[in-house]
């Protein structure tokens, strides 16, 4: 790995060029798109895409289900708002996931949030602190897409260069 | 360092010890500290009022902390799932280890002998470089050994100065021409 993170999107249709791709459903089992991850560099970045962190994907993982918190097309939300910010505290102080890694749209701006989790339910992700700041949809997707990330340390709040939040190191 | 006999001191390197998290998850010293500057404190535990004291320090620096690029890692002898009722009852957002066997306060010779009850760490906090060589070690045993709030920030203040290459702020180059006769 070169760098710390790949481009994400979630669409409509699947991405022949990803490197890791995979159906998504919702709760109840509709088909509602596919996740998908590209590596920075590999080519042009792909339309929609967003920053995440490389461990959030692995397309060897196992199934998983992921609270995807996007931010509306046109909406743009600095990371260093103060809500994007105490976002961040709540995920720090509360119980953490298997995945968790912000998504960004520009060195500025973030686009969303990704918290993901291998259990067989989606209990762990019913209060995820980004679904109040964007519109949250709950997914379900079959092996080989999520990773699985070590806790955050904490305490901070700030990014590295413009990487994905909890990277944690330059 | 001798890990047996002599107490970690400014200049050792701390070794790159492994403990569960408040969440019970197995985590690397130098895995928390990252590539930061970092505050590593060992504490009594949850019941003792000088570490409450003390506690209420450390959570209001963590609102500098947070912005600043620096770890914070707290150590003690009580269970994890202590240690996380603890963290949330404070507000602290940083990790905490348990090393509820002892095992590594007995390597750092770190044992309170003096109480036999609860056999805890002897309060010390380290500040540390990110390849965990410390810059200063504080023991806390009577209370007014332990760092204040302002020499915290002194000795996080020095050692980012020393590993941070662009403490300095970057100026842009000069361009060609500009500031000749």
């Amino acid at each position: 790995m070169t760098r710390p993170w790949y481009w994400f999107a979630f669409r409509t249709d699947s991405a022949t060029d990803a490197f890791a791709t995979a159906p998504a459903y919702g709760a109840d089992g509709t088909p509602l798109g596919f996740v998908a991850a590209w590596r920075v560099g590999a080519g042009r970045k792909p339309a929609g895409a967003l920053g995440i962190d490389a461990r959030a994907i692995d397309p060897e993982g196992e199934p998983a289900w992921i609270s995807l918190a996007l931010a509306q097309t046109g909406t743009r939300v600095f990371f260093d708002d103060p809500a994007v910010c105490q976002a961040m505290r709540v995920v720090l102080a509360g119980r953490p996931t298997d995945v968790m890694s912000t998504l960004v749209l520009d060195p500025s701006t973030i686009g969303g949030a990704f918290t993901a989790t291998h259990r067989s339910t989606s209990d762990d992700l019913a209060d995820d602190p980004f679904a109040r700041i964007f519109p949250r949809t709950l997914l379900r997707v079959d092996r080989g897409f999520v990773g699985l990330m070590p806790a955050p340390a904490g305490p901070g709040v700030q990014r590295y260069s413009g990487t994905p939040w909890p990277w944690d190191s330059w | 360092m001798d890990v047996t006999t002599q107490r970690p001191a400014a200049g050792d390197r701390f070794i790159d010890f492994e403990l569960p998290d408040h969440n019970g998850n197995r985590r690397k010293l130098s895995e928390l500290v990252g590539g930061d500057p970092g505050i590593l404190q060992f504490y009594r535990g949850f019941w003792c009022p000088k570490d409450q004291a003390f506690f209420r320090g450390l959570v209001r620096l963590q609102d500098q902390v947070e912005v600043a690029y620096t770890r914070m890692i707290s150590v003690s002898v009580d269970p994890p799932e202590v240690e996380a009722a603890f963290r949330a009852g404070i507000g602290a957002r940083w990790t905490f280890l348990s090393d509820e066997p002892r095992e590594l306060q007995s390597q750092l010779g770190l044992l309170e002998t003096t109480d036999t009850v609860h056999r805890p760490y002897i309060p010390t906090v380290f500040t540390l470089y990110p390849d965990l060589r410390i810059h200063c070690a504080y023991n806390g045993y009577w209370f007014w050994g332990r760092p204040t709030n302002d020499e915290l920030g002194a000795d996080l203040r020095a050692i980012s100065r020393a590993i941070r290459a662009d403490w300095e702020a970057p100026t842009l180059p000069r361009r060609r021409g500009e500031g000749t006769a």
